[in-house]
């Protein structure tokens, strides 16, 4: 059975990986060996200089998923080099480096920076956080998503996968503006902008007042954006909204993901990840399957 | 992925007064493991409601995990419902411990106030070896929530009740007990509603005296992960979950708490 599937000049040996900001990294509590069965591992969200994030509450669950609102808490690029990446490679599981900034003179030196850094295999574009005090994303406007990737292209070699917003009038295009500037993969879809009131209070249940909706709440709306995208794009796509068990996977992977995310699962079911490459493993036994590449965007219509 | 999750079997649940719940879990593997202050992270069922796990102090390691729980919302209710022979998927031990008191000291303070009482019988089962004079203030806001403190006055703890109501002990809140109370090379320990802690801390800064107390924030992961639950202190944000929940009583910055400020 072939799990191989590629990004660029990448190879990763499953197409299962962790969503950015749902996965550390705890020597006291994670099994190793079975961090290293993964395609791919995606950190947290580094900026260049340290942040401090939003006052509390930061989560708050809802029905089927949960808000968040945690502001890119870190502690900054210097240490995530100095500290967790030594820790990080040691996993010998490819690793992706998420990064986000204000202006993009701050995101060409925090990409210069991890040029010069060893055992990075891709960096992840956080086009898309909907924590940070702007007032658009750049992930919202097509012209915005292109000069920011085409400048990051330019300042480095590494494979840079751009990462969506969902809150936007039609990802398509930005997808399409993605792809044109050279992004080599697509990250589909960061949390939806949400607000949860408590009605005794009258206020914001979020420190932050809003944040962003993941978990099961989210999958069919994130198929469908995946679906639509992959039918216009050629990069290839890494899936993630509310992916809880295999058959979600599948349907993202059938719906035109080369690869899947899982996010939010992980805070409630740990071995989440490690039961969905198995899944998606007996799947393809049970269906004859022997290549995932048979399977990606293979639904049929009618 | 996770090496301290596990499924184990419920030996009892029962109801120990109007509002509050103790439930038995057969966990011998983890209960050597434990220390008092830490806690379990619970998934109450396979269904999407709740959805996150729910986070719960261990009351006891002895012979099985023992855990005092109060009826909230539907996660608290779904577990009253549990029965002998149930399953429950648990991760833990997790977070750091209370610590021992420092040398020199002879008068213990618990202050607690409703379920915050929880972590404390494992505390007492270690202190009361020491000789330590250990008085336990127990506040609730009425007679729904006091359940029997035997347990703490076998652990050799002088045990002062309070209600709001007055409908069970002394009417009013714990800190009318100060006065009564030595707090000579004292320390304190303190668990419960956040301006109950706030006033402790409030007294122990200007008698000097030292200690520790035990937070509550909403999680998620529970182990470092998400930066979820993070609390203020005067040495910036700290994680409830892997920094705490037991943190130096004095470091805690209520002002700052980012409870909500917006509009
Ligand atoms: C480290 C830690 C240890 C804990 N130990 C215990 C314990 O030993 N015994 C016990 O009964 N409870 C304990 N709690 C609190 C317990 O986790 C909550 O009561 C429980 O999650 C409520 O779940 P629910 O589904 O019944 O209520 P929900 O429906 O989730 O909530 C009902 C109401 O309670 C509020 N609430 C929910 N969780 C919390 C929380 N963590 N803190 C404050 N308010 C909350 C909600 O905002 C809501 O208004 C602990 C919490 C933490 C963080
Ligand atoms: C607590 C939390 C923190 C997150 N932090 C980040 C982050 O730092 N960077 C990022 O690109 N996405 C972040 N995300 C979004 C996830 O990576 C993912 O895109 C989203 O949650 C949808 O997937 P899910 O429903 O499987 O969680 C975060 C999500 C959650 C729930
Ligand atoms: S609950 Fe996730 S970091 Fe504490």
């Amino acid at each position: 059975m072939n799990l191989k599937v590629k990004i660029g000049k990448l190879k990763f040996s499953n197409p299962v990986t962790v969503a950015s900001g749902t996965f550390s990294y705890m020597k006291e509590y994670s099994s190793i060996a079975e961090i290293k069965k993964l395609g791919a591992v995606v950190a947290k969200t580094i900026t260049l200089n340290a942040r401090e994030g939003n006052p509390s509450p930061r989560i708050v669950e809802t029905a089927a998923g949960m808000v968040n609102a945690i502001g890119i808490e870190n502690r900054g690029a210097d240490y995530f080099i100095e500290t967790k990446l030594p820790e990080l490679k040691k996993l010998g599981v490819p690793l992706v480096v998420s990064v986000s900034a204000k202006e993009d003179k701050e995101l060409i030196s925090l990409v210069k920076k991890l040029n010069k850094a060893k055992g990075i295999a891709a960096i992840e574009l956080n086009l898309s956080c909907p924590n940070l005090k702007h007032k658009t994303l750049v992930a919202q406007d097509k012209y915005a998503t292109y000069r920011v990737i085409k400048a990051v292209k330019k300042a480095t070699k590494l494979p840079i996968i751009a990462k969506l917003s969902p809150n936007v009038t039609d990802i398509v295009l930005i997808a399409k503006s993605a792809e044109r500037a050279g992004a080599d993969a697509l990250s589909l879809v960061n949390t939806f902008s949400a607000m949860v009131i408590d009605i005794d209070k009258r206020k914001s249940k979020i420190g932050n007042f809003t944040g962003g909706l993941s978990g099961p709440a989210i999958k069919p709306i994130a198929v469908k954006m995946v679906y639509d995208v992959a039918q216009t794009v050629k990069i290839p796509i890494i899936a993630m909204g509310g992916i809880m068990n295999a058959d979600d996977a599948l349907e993202f992977i059938i719906a035109g993901a080369s690869m899947v995310a899982v996010g939010t699962a992980n805070f409630v079911n740990p071995s989440a990840p490690k039961e969905i490459l198995a899944g998606i493993k007996s799947y393809m036994k049970k269906n004859k399957i022997r290549d995932i590449k048979k399977l990606i965007g293979s639904i049929k219509k009618g | 992925m996770i090496k301290s999750q596990n499924t184990y079997k419920i030996i009892s649940n029962k109801q120990v007064s109007e509002k509050f719940f103790h439930i038995c879990i057969d966990a011998k593997s983890i209960l050597k493991k434990i220390k008092p202050g830490q806690f379990v992270h619970v998934k109450i069922d396979d269904t999407l409601t709740p959805f996150l796990r729910r986070p719960f102090s261990i009351h006891r390691a002895d012979s099985c995990l023992e855990i005092l729980y109060e009826i909230l919302g539907e996660g608290t209710k779904k577990l009253a419902k549990k029965k002998k022979g149930d399953s429950l998927d648990i991760i833990g031990p997790l977070g750091n411990n209370f610590s021992a008191p420092p040398e020199g000291t002879k008068n213990i303070t618990i202050v607690t106030g409703g379920v915050g009482v929880a972590p404390f019988l494992a505390l007492t089962d270690i202190l009361k070896n020491k000789k330590y004079n250990i008085t336990l203030l127990y506040g609730g806001r009425n007679s729904d929530y006091v359940f029997s403190l035997k347990s703490f006055l076998k652990n050799k703890c002088k045990v002062f009740i309070s209600t709001d109501d007055g409908s069970v002990g002394v009417h009013g809140r714990v800190d009318k007990f100060f006065k009564n109370i030595s707090f000579e090379d004292a320390f304190i320990y303190t668990c419960g509603p956040e301006p109950m802690i706030k006033e402790v801390q409030k007294f122990a800064v200007k008698n000097k005296i030292k200690g520790e107390a035990s937070l509550e924030e909403v999680m998620a992961c529970g182990i470092g992960a998400c930066l979820g639950c993070a609390t203020k202190t005067k040495d910036g944000f700290k994680l409830v979950c892997y920094d705490g929940p037991v943190f130096d009583l004095e470091k805690l910055d209520f002002n700052a708490n980012g409870k909500c400020k917006c509009k």
